[in-house]
């Protein structure tokens, strides 16, 4: 079974710190990681190859050359090949170029499923892989908490979905892309040590737009259809802050609160 | 001598009872707090301890020790577990761990001289409470406090977190009883001050057990004024404000009990509630009254002179809550072993270093840069940052602390992550010329630069290890460097 | 006239008339012609509230299936020519949104939780990074304007009722997808705390009346939660705990009831949306973070709270 696991490097929230007069975030010092949704998904996959080590299998991200560390780090897992798009060309594309990018690579490489996470720590959007499935023409289910390995193969695969009240089983035909969450609990394996100092700086694949051969204004900025304007933070000290007593306005005023949020 | 011989031995020497080999036990007693996260998922890489033995006094140990080094059986001393820089990690097959616990008594209190006897195996906090009542303090409050013992707490060199005004352990300990590996018992009398040649107390306070066994202390007491305790809490714009601030204080003479000095990063995790990003100083003063008094003048007066730098006051009642929250209990260690358990990552590894004045915020400075730029995990810290929380006349300490995700197997831990990061603190503290080990030992993992550390002075502390422990049986690896253990090291 | 499509709020249906505050927001009040695409049997919430209807026909598509869906509203766009296309941020939304969207080629904001209007321009609002900060972000090209809503972002006050003109879509769908639903069966309501949405969590300050927490939490659909305090003493199991020994929760609601917020029990606390706290000292660091600080004992309030809550729900 081939399998291609599409992935994105993203900055740890927790790391951020928003420049809002000059409308940047911080990000060279924010840390990088590999999106945690995608990480369940890529874990599940090196889970299929332990037991089946003709399994093979891909890791795709597109992102900045900055990513490229991080990319190398799968690499020293049981990765049997990792792919980085990047290009200049490429920098500021929202998810529809992105996708159409992530799409032309995709299209010239074998597989028989592909697998991302559902939503993006960064952009919180999963924009990426529904318009991924939609570029290749193909279904694509997201918040998969649970693939059955037994019923996973080039023809098929049945997994779960869970939402707020029910979990669903579905059956999808294969190709198809299969969005991992969190929730799934996937944990990718550790790196050993002698993994982890191996120098792998030549097995990762850089595509550029050599490669793909977009036209400049169809990607990047020029090729997008959404514009980030403007930044505001969200910040804990932002909040206005209540102190109230523990009487009849008070009481009220959290009343309230908890009605206009709607958890009453 | 088989492991089998050994506690066979140590039975008849002792009584069986106070011979330990439950398996668990020994498992625990292979490594300390520097190889905790691969000692809690269970995949330590040292052997583990022939036995674990409980002598009820000096004479015990004593034959303990003889027969240890009749046999060249390696020793470990240990007394309250805290230790953090591999004190009390085993590095031999045939170790014999020789624990304080039933050298638990207070010996002596004597308010009119002002000084106290205990045994090795008295809990800190267990005196603190007896004093307390009659209106005394120990003046000695590590963060370990409720959990770390008599023995430990001087075979480290421990310093507490109202050193400013009472010192570090060395300040405090006026007399104390020993054992050497030979079996000899020595009793460094408890007087007020001699001139008898050196000051022999150094060479056991600060030894970490690789000398003698500690198995008698007595410290001085001080009278405990509560009820003046005065609290300053102010942002400041930088770390180097703060440290300015801390030495105007100290060099015009004053000694509050606590003058800290907080990084941005670190303020963040301490005081989250008021920080606003910035660098924290606070200040406690206590004592009699009219000492307060002028100490809380001078801190005031050290605040108005930079003030271009303090961007605001905090409220002080913040700073005395804060302050009483933060010792940590036996059940806050075990916590912290559950949290391991479950999340691969962990906070709270630190590296405490010092140097002068105008030395430290170099230090700080090198060591921020150049972990940042070459460690190649640093993607992986979660925190990094530091404070000064030790003042003196001349100087002040710097205690880094950095949190990571733990993206590795878990017995790569240490060489992945903590230990690549204080060799980067070590190096830039010995290249400037600080102390590499400013409280918390040498243990195992900064042997490596004992040589570097002393210089010149290393000849003595060889000459000492030669003079007292000729058969190299007293804790293998601590202080002293030895190939043999570089490969649990790197 | 503006013309705006709203898809049907499908776990929600009275839901979906919230999504035309957005519009309302970006054209004005009367400014537009509203559709709403239904796939549900009834309309009767929706009636007076849209100019148009229109119901999909039974059976043309199963409503787990995206890409039929997708079909669907692509045709009518190709009919209608839409200005602006509003997706209910569900789960099924979700994975619409983002099709329709690369279909007509056109941008896409997700998640909007607000909406600007500055100088002509409709700049749209998104938290993102995990809801660290907001994004102003811009529509550019020709397509319509494609969002999907963030549940409970708007609340739409209705006007004056419309004449609402119903119709059928009955065109067959050309690209279903080729998926199967098995079988659906309960969520198991897990215990855990870091799958509520509410958390009621007790400290120190209610050791006598930590029982209580438990009444507020079923008020409020919420489970319980604890510092270690608690844990400590034995009033509260340690599969509760919430810190950094405990569990890292992320609910929409936390209410700290008698905790005074060290930096151990704030390192659980992960993307909290609000945050109420009843202390009796109003500095306590947990203050600092909450949305209100209720100033005093924590048993009375929830006392005062239940019956507040009790008079409400008669
Ligand atoms: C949460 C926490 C906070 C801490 N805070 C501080 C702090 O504020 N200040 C500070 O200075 N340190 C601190 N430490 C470090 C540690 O508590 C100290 O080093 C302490 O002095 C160790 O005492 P112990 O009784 O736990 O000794 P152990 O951990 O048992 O042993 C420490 C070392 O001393 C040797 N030793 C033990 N007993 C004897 C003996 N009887 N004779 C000879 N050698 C012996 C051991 O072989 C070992 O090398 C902290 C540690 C923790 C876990
Ligand atoms: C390694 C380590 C790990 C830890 N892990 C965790 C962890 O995972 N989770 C955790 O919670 N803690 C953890 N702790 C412990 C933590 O430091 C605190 O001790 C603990 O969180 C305190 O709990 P508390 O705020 O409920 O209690 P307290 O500190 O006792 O605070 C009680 C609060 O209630 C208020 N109060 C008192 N009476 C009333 C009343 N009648 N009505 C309203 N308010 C009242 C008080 O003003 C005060 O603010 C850890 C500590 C360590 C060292």
């Amino acid at each position: 079974m081939k399998i291609i696991c599409v992935v994105k490097i993203v900055p740890d929230v927790d790391s951020i710190v928003c420049d809002v007069e000059n409308n940047i975030l911080t990000g060279n010092a924010a840390r990088m990681m590999l999106n945690p949704d995608d990480a369940c998904a890529l874990a599940f996959a090196l889970g299929v190859k332990a037991s089946d080590p003709d399994c093979f299998v891909e890791v795709v991200s597109m992102g900045p050359m900055s990513a490229r560390p991080r990319m190398e780090d799968l690499l020293r897992l049981a990765v049997d090949r990792g792919t980085l798009i990047s290009d200049p060309v490429f920098e500021g594309s929202d998810t529809l170029v992105t996708s159409a990018v992530l799409g032309r690579y995709i299209a010239t490489r074998p597989f028989d499923c592909l697998l991302t996470g559902s939503h993006s720590l960064d952009g919180g959007t999963a924009h990426v892989p529904v318009q991924l499935a939609e570029t290749l023409g193909l279904d694509q289910m997201l918040g998969i908490i649970r693939i059955d390995p037994h019923r996973f193969d080039s023809t098929r695969a049945v997994f779960e979905v869970e939402d707020d009240k029910t979990v669903t089983t579905y059956e999808m035909a294969m190709p198809g892309v299969l969005s991992v969450t969190r929730q799934s609990g996937y944990k990718l394996p550790y790196v050993t040590l002698s993994d982890m100092r191996r120098d792998v700086s030549d097995e990762l694949a850089i595509i550029t737009n050599q490669d793909l051969c977009f036209s400049e204004t169809d990607v990047g900025p020029a090729g997008s259809r959404t514009k980030v304007v403007n930044r505001y933070p969200q910040t804990y000290e932002k909040k206005d802050r209540h102190i109230v007593g523990n009487d009849e306005a008070g009481i009220s005023c959290v009343f309230n609160f908890l009605k206009q949020k709607g958890f009453l | 001598m088989d492991k089998n011989d050994i506690i066979e031995n140590l039975g008849k020497i002792l009584t069986p009872s106070q011979v330990n080999t439950d398996s668990e036990d020994l498992y625990d007693a292979s490594a300390d707090r520097y190889k905790k996260y691969a000692k809690v998922r269970r995949v330590l890489d040292v052997p583990v301890p022939a036995a674990i033995v409980y002598p009820t006094s000096a004479d015990e140990v004593s034959h303990v020790l003889a027969f240890c080094n009749e046999y060249g059986l390696n020793v470990i001393p240990r007394a309250g577990k805290t230790a953090t820089e591999g004190g009390l990690e085993n590095w031999k097959d045939n170790t014999v761990v020789v624990d304080a616990r039933h050298l638990d008594k207070i010996l002596h209190i004597d308010t009119y001289n002002m000084q106290a006897t205990v045994q090795a195996g008295v809990p800190l906090q267990e005196l603190e409470d007896e004093l307390r009542k009659q209106g005394f303090t120990t003046g000695h409050s590590p963060q370990s406090k409720p959990v770390a013992k008599f023995g430990g707490l001087v075979a480290t060199r421990s310093i507490g977190q109202f050193s400013t005004l009472y010192g570090g352990i060395e300040d405090m300990v006026v007399g104390l009883e020993c054992v050497f590996p030979d079996g000899h018992i020595s009793r460094i009398k408890n007087v007020a001050r001699r001139s008898g040649g050196p000051d022999i107390r150094h060479i056991v306070i600060g030894n970490e057990g690789s000398l003698c066994y500690i198995t008698e202390v007595t410290v001085k007491i001080f009278r405990y004024y509560p009820e003046n305790n005065r609290f300053y809490g102010y942002l400041v714009k930088d770390m180097e404000t703060g440290i300015k601030a801390l030495r105007e204080v100290m060099v015009n003479g004053f000694r509050p009990s606590v003058a800290r000095a907080y990084s941005e990063e670190d303020a963040a995790q301490h005081f989250y509630h008021f920080h606003k990003n910035r660098c924290v100083l606070l200040f406690m003063a206590e004592g009699p009254e009219g000492i307060v008094q002028a100490t809380c003048q001078a801190i005031e007066a050290a605040a108005e002179k930079f003030q271009d730098g303090i961007v605001e006051q905090v409220d002080s009642q913040s700073i005395a809550d804060w302050f009483n929250n933060l010792n940590w209990s036996q059940k806050d260690i075990d916590d912290e072993f559950e949290e391991m358990k479950e999340k691969d990552s962990h906070a709270g590894y630190t590296t405490e270093i010092s140097a002068d004045w105008e030395t430290i915020p170099k230090i700080y400075n090198n060591v921020m840069k150049r972990i940042r730029q070459e460690y190649p995990r640093a993607h992986d810290l979660t925190m990094l940052g530091g404070h000064s929380s030790h003042s003196y006349i001349n100087g002040t300490n710097m205690y880094f602390v950095y949190n990571y995700r733990i993206l590795c197997a878990p017995e790569d831990e240490m060489r992945v992550y903590h230990h690549p990061l204080q060799r980067i603190i070590v190096e830039e503290t010995l290249t400037l010329g600080g102390s590499m080990c400013h409280h918390h030992g040498i243990g195992k993992f900064r042997n490596e630069w004992t040589m570097e550390e002393h210089g010149t002075a290393y000849y003595m502390l060889e000459k000492l290890k030669q003079a007292f422990d000729p058969k190299g049986i007293m804790n293998f690896g601590t202080i002293y460097p030895q190939e043999e253990g570089a490969k649990y090291q790197k | 006239m503006k013309k705006t499509c709203i898809f049907q709020d499908t776990e929600k249906t009275q839901n979906t008339t919230d999504l035309l505050e957005v519009s309302e927001r970006m054209y004005g009040r009367g400014q537009f012609e509203s559709h709403a695409v239904l796939l549900a049997d009834s309309f009767d919430p929706l009636m007076g509230s849209f100019h148009h209807i229109i119901r999909v026909a039974k059976g043309l598509v199963d409503c787990y299936d995206p890409r039929g869906i997708c079909d669907i509203l692509e045709n009518l766009h190709k009919k209608n020519r839409f200005d602006s296309i509003l997706i209910p941020g569900t789960s099924l939304g979700e994975m619409i949104a983002p099709r329709l969207a690369k279909r007509l080629r056109t941008g896409l904001v997700a998640g909007v939780t607000d909406i600007k209007k500055e100088g002509g321009h409709i700049e749209i609002i998104r938290p993102a990074f995990s809801g660290k900060i907001l994004e102003g972000v811009l529509h550019t090209g020709n397509g319509p304007v494609m969002m999907s809503i963030r549940p409970n972002a708007f609340e739409y006050t209705p006007g004056d009722p419309l004449q609402t003109v119903v119709s059928a879509y009955t065109e067959p769908v050309s690209s279903p997808s080729a998926v199967t639903r098995l079988h659906v069966k309960e969520n198991q309501q897990t215990c855990d705390i870091r799958d509520s949405e509410v958390l009621i969590a007790g400290g120190g300050g209610v050791k006598e009346s930590f029982p209580e927490l438990y009444r507020l939490a079923d008020a409020l659909k919420g489970r319980v939660a604890a510092s270690r305090k608690l844990v400590d003493q034995g009033i509260a199991p340690r599969s509760i705990q919430v810190g950094q020994s405990g569990k890292t929760v992320s609910p929409r609601l936390y209410m700290a009831l008698g905790i005074h917020g060290s930096m151990q029990h704030m390192a659980g606390l992960r993307h909290i949306e609000s945050l109420i706290s009843v202390n009796t000292a109003a500095n306590a660091p947990i203050c600092s973070l909450s949305d209100i600080v209720v100033h005093g004992d924590a048993g009375k309030f929830i006392d005062r709270l239940m019956k507040k809550i009790a008079v409400y729900r008669s």
